[in-house]
């Protein structure tokens, strides 16, 4: 039975909102966009934590809920106009393993050191780099898929 | 030699392919993939009459063919700094949308253009720092990083945007800038977890360098490949990449100025 811990939902649900809206304030994206830039994150982290609480894995989750934010941007195509694409990207910019990528080459340096602490360094450092590659080729299908398949007429 | 119709032909032509490869060249400093940017170069070509023969989207520079009847030109513009600006995409591609419906002149588009590079709003220096700073401390917390850390990571990634704003400013080279921007966040972030006695010190100096990570062009390069661009997704690829070592190098000497390493 899936049982989701909703204290760590309701945590990842405010915090995506508010990393993608603070990226869409870098991305320049106007107060209103702003707005669905961290609905779009909200909802982005909400389906991956949920993914995540029912034991999939990291790249699953994440396609999954790439998706949801692409469909949800398609969906709102009326209010959103031709910047839904862009907003669903800023939404699934707080699932971007930028921690892992660099975890991955801290790692990477420490097994070219002279006396490697020991073999597992070296299996950790390649584990976060495939988590990485294979995280980020799921949030962009995972966003192109729809935005493809729905394609918006807009321009 | 002006009342040549085939030269005149040729420097009207060579004047709508500099307009349409300025709006691309604009589009794609603003981030946008290389579909949208040959759409809307292919809008302006059109509304204004031509028809464009071909276009090729490089990181560096682009290129574009443009015929009316038997009269053909090609032309080259190099690019700018890769930025994400959404609102100024947005009004380009607005603008490309009216030049496409036909009755503006070049001297009009490039006038609008001007306007449009000029008066589009920025948001201010300081709320950008606020907001990334913010953005990092929230990007933090779902990697893991206890509330103590909070506050050190919310200062050292706004300080670590102000500066990084202020040295793209000055001309730096941005891989350079990664390095120091990565530096001096990732040192403001763990030295001040560190002494308010964090128990995730490493996960702080990680989550004050997001800033840094390249999450618009990291889909965009996938995308560009999808779209049948492998060149400029590679390049955005491998830029993402340079991007990361660069920002990697600027942790791995503030670790060692902790004391980490």
């Amino acid at each position: 039975m899936f049982h989701p811990d909703f204290a760590q939902l309701a945590h990842q649900i405010v915090f995506g909102a508010i990393a993608a809206a603070g990226f869409g304030v870098l991305f320049n994206f106007g107060l209103r966009s702003l707005m669905w830039c961290a609905a779009a994150g909200a909802l982005a982290l909400g389906v991956r934590t949920l993914g995540q609480e029912a034991q999939w894995s990291l790249e699953a989750a994440s396609f999954v809920a790439a998706v949801s934010a692409s469909c949800a941007s398609t969906m709102l195509r009326r209010p959103l106009g031709p910047r839904g694409n862009a907003v669903a990207l800023a939404g699934c910019i707080p699932m971007v393993p930028g921690a892992f990528f660099g975890q991955a080459l801290l790692g990477m340096l420490a097994v070219t050191t002279p006396h490697p602490e020991n073999a597992a360094l070296i299996l950790t450092s390649t584990e976060y780099f495939l988590r990485v590659f294979f995280t980020l080729a799921a949030i962009g299908a995972g966003l192109a898929i729809p935005a493809h398949l729905f394609r918006n007429p807009d321009f | 030699m002006t009342d040549d119709p085939v030269r005149r032909k040729h420097r009207e032509l060579e004047k709508i392919a500099m307009t349409a490869l300025r709006l691309a060249r604009i589009l794609t400093e603003c981030g946008a993939r290389v579909k949208v940017v040959h759409e809307g170069a292919s809008l302006v070509v059109r509304g204004l009459g031509v028809e464009p023969v071909g276009i090729r989207t490089g990181y560096a520079s682009q290129e574009i063919t443009v015929r009316s009847g038997d009269n053909t030109i090609t032309r080259m513009m190099s690019m700018g700094a890769h930025g994400v600006n959404h609102r100024l995409d947005h009004v380009m591609r607005a603008l490309a949308v009216q030049v496409s419906q036909g009755g503006m002149s070049v001297e009009t588009v490039e006038r609008e253009m001007d306007r449009l590079v000029k008066e589009t709003p920025r948001h201010p220096l300081w709320l950008v720092a606020l907001a990334v700073g913010m953005a990092c401390a929230a990007f933090g917390r779902l990697l893991g990083i206890d509330w103590l850390a909070f506050g050190p990571v919310f200062v050292g990634g706004g300080l670590g945007q102000a500066a990084r704003m202020l040295l793209l400013r000055r001309g730096v080279n941005s891989y350079v800038v990664a390095t120091v921007i990565a530096f001096l966040a990732s040192a403001l972030a763990g030295f001040g977890a560190h002494l308010l006695g964090s128990g995730t010190v490493n996960l702080a100096m990680m989550a004050s360098i997001l800033l840094l990570v390249p999450g618009v062009p990291i889909t965009n390069a996938q995308t560009d490949i999808m779209d049948g661009y492998p060149s400029m997704g590679s390049a955005r690829a491998v830029s993402v990449l340079m991007v990361m070592i660069f920002a990697t190098t600027g942790v791995v000497i503030a670790e060692w100025l902790l004391g980490m390493r």
